[in-house]
């Protein structure tokens, strides 16, 4: 890729305001991977004194500030991919009652990247042995994992982990001349033992450090059947750990006895998302689609950081595609990667109080979007976003576009169900009991017959039990985030 | 402030969808439809076959459909209860009347729509599931519940009006 030229804050992947200490930290992290020592490729050298060059200017304010008298307007900063937002309403209006506000995000690779060929991956497959899943399931997982390895490119490491109550270390990260070798060891893992999901994820982030590079994609994928017990902060700590060194995490559930909730959340943490394997026949098919998804990735986990505007409320996130998942409303919102042939899109559900739309425009985001692509060899400059509205006194007339309209259609089916699941979790049945229905008839309307079904069933059950089945809290949790991708193929950005 | 025409619920303004019943708000004027594509080709293949064959009521039907758009009237009799929808290809089950001549496909009339039937007493319609809703003088009915008719009424399948004459039973 060719850059333009690059600016010392392009070069260092900081903004334009940032601090001396963001500056130093970004220029030792810089240095680490391009230092004459350590670098690779050609041309990393060249790289690396462009970026001590900066530093020198950017560390001093005096010569700093020469400096950012000669720079263009930001505007005209080169970014390594595409971005196009999308507004639920031309402007706001000056109310005295609180109002919403739906923006689509969509990021997308540049079209002369598609075609180019994807980065090497460092993949952890963290796999269950648990006692549950002797038989058909062990099997059918080793079978995928076998799979998987054959599917490998020269330049891919793939270490695998299993794990029951304790970790062992089946594949370490690492280049292998004979792979048949590898697939016995896969054969050899005998199933026995309880369920301590914190026990594989960590032996697999071990692995996934080894050989942590960002010119890689750096994924751990785990596949478990069943609930961990007590582990859970444990757990969610080391995927914030991990996600802060640019480490994903994808989850797989299978079969039904495992909590979609909390690998879900483990997931988002990172910027992954989970899967639904309802039978062990699956697992083969979505394990290397899984596989495939993260040889096509672009930018790795996309990050907005938020800083918060007074009486602008960001009530609600949630990725539209790839791999549909609500986001953690957070300061920092991890939206996932970028792949290298589809957009990813995010939708934001904004409240605002009245004394937000006070003056003429709005200012209702304000953040910092940094992305890590690892086919570039340079840092990725931040991008500040920030987005207004005008406060107008009168209603808008103009539709919304039908993008908007057309995700929520579906997303409101979801939230549907996650609002039903929350009521239960209180133990107001009758809410929870109503609002299934009403989500049952909506999916009639929209023409989604067995999913209906499902949740007409499980409706029946709640009225028994006052819980849903295991079997039919997944179905609904991923069978309404499916809907999403049912929907037609929208043109790309580009 | 936005209140669903459909369940009263108060919405935040700006609001699309209501939080409560799922209903699209009015305002919102982009119309969520699946089965509706390639209108203008249906269109123009159905008008031509809806001026066929003039009305022509035989005595002893139960129920009139009288198609507002193409003026026609079909008389159903001997059975006690119709499927009423669009006949597609590779279809399993036929709906007993098939809509496809008046523009039953370009106004959003599903595979299986609705249902028409009578008992002792009343005429009774019923939404199939159908992807566009059925109205009874413009009030949307909830699907798979049966609703009963009166003399005169007007159903919707999706955007084909069909006004409903019935004979004392």
């Amino acid at each position: 890729m060719s850059s333009s030229r690059q600016d010392y804050y392009s070069l260092l992947g900081v903004a334009r305001n940032a601090s001396q200490e963001d500056i130093k930290r970004a220029y030792f992290d810089a240095a680490q991977k391009l230092h004459p020592d350590k670098n690779t490729t050609a041309g990393e050298t060249e790289l690396f004194l462009g970026v001590q060059q900066a530093y020198e200017v950017l560390s001093n304010p005096r010569r700093r500030e020469q400096y950012d008298a000669t720079l263009p307007p930001e505007e005209t900063i080169n970014l390594p991919y595409l971005y196009r937002i999308y507004y639920s309403r031309p402007n706001l209006v000056n109310l005295d009652e609180p109002q919403m506000l739906y923006i689509i995000l969509e990021l997308a690779a540049p079209v002369e990247t598609r075609q180019s060929p994807s980065p090497p991956l460092n993949v952890c497959l963290v796999l269950d042995r648990s006692t549950s899943m002797q038989g058909e399931k062990m099997d059918l997982l080793k079978a995928a994992a076998i799979q998987v390895l054959r599917n490998l490119r020269k330049q891919d490491v793939l270490s695998v982990v299993s794990f029951s109550d304790r970790a062992e270390v089946i594949i370490p990260a690492a280049y292998y001349q004979d792979r048949m070798l590898l697939e016995a060891k896969i054969q050899l893992i005998q199933p026995g033992g309880a369920t301590e999901i914190y026990q594989g994820l960590e032996a697999g982030a071990r692995e996934v450090m080894r050989s942590l590079d960002s010119k890689r994609i750096n994924h751990i994928v785990l596949l478990t059947d069943g609930h961990t017990y007590g582990d859970e902060q444990q757990c969610l700590a080391l995927a914030s750990k991990l996600a802060e060194r640019g480490v994903g995490i994808s989850s797989m559930g299978i079969g039904r006895e495992w909590n979609d909730i909390f690998l879900d959340v483990l997931a988002t943490r990172t910027g992954g998302s989970s899967a639904y394997i309802a039978e062990p026949q699956d697992i083969k098919r979505l394990l290397l689609e899984k596989f495939n998804a993260l040889a096509q990735t672009y930018a790795e986990d996309t990050t907005l950081t938020l800083t918060p505007v007074d009486g602008v409320e960001l009530t609600y996130a949630f990725r539209l595609e790839p791999d549909p998942v609500p986001i953690p409303v957070e300061d920092a919102l991890r939206m996932g990667p970028i792949l290298q042939d589809a957009s990813t899109r995010v939708i934001f559900e904004y409240i605002i109080q009245p004394k937000a739309v006070k003056s003429d425009v709005l200012l209702f985001l304000d953040g910092i979007l940094k992305a890590s692509i690892a086919s570039h060899p340079l840092p990725v400059p931040p991008l500040r976003l920030r987005l207004e509205r005008r406060v107008s006194h009168s209603p808008e007339t103009d539709p919304p576009p039908p993008q908007i309209v057309q995700a929520l259609s579906r997303l409101m089916l979801f939230r549907m169900q996650e609002r039903a699941r929350k009521e239960l979790d209180q133990g107001n049945v009758d809410a929870a009991t109503r609002h299934l229905r009403v989500l049952a008839s909506n999916l009639l309307t929209q023409g989604e017959r067995s999913l209906a079904q499902t949740i007409l069933l499980e409706v029946d059950h709640m009225q028994e039990k006052n819980a849903l089945s295991a079997e039919g809290s997944k179905k609904m949790n991923y069978g309404t985030r499916a809907l999403m991708i049912a929907s037609p193929k929208k043109e790309q950005v580009s | 402030m936005i209140i669903c025409t459909n369940c009263q619920h108060k919405n935040v303004a700006g609001a699309m969808f209501c939080a409560e019943c799922g209903a699209q708000l009015d305002g919102v004027e982009t119309l969520i439809t699946q089965a509706i594509t390639d209108e203008q080709i249906a269109n123009d293949l159905s008008k031509k076959s809806a001026r066929q064959d003039p009305v022509s009521t035989p005595v002893n039907s139960w129920i009139s459909l009288h198609l507002m758009d193409s003026g026609k009237i079909l008389p159903l009799a001997s059975r006690n209860e119709f499927t009423l929808g669009r006949l597609s290809e590779g279809q399993p089950i036929m709906p007993d009347i098939d809509l496809t001549p008046y523009q039953a496909y370009a106004s959003g009339v599903s595979r299986l729509h609705a249902v028409v039937k009578r008992d002792a007493e009343r005429v009774l319609v019923m939404d199939l599931g159908s992807s566009n809703g059925t109205y009874i003088n413009g009030r949307r009915i909830n699907p798979h519940v049966e609703e009963s008719l009166n003399h005169g009424d007007i159903v919707a399948l999706g955007k084909l009006k069909i006004q409903v004459l019935l004979r004392n039973i």
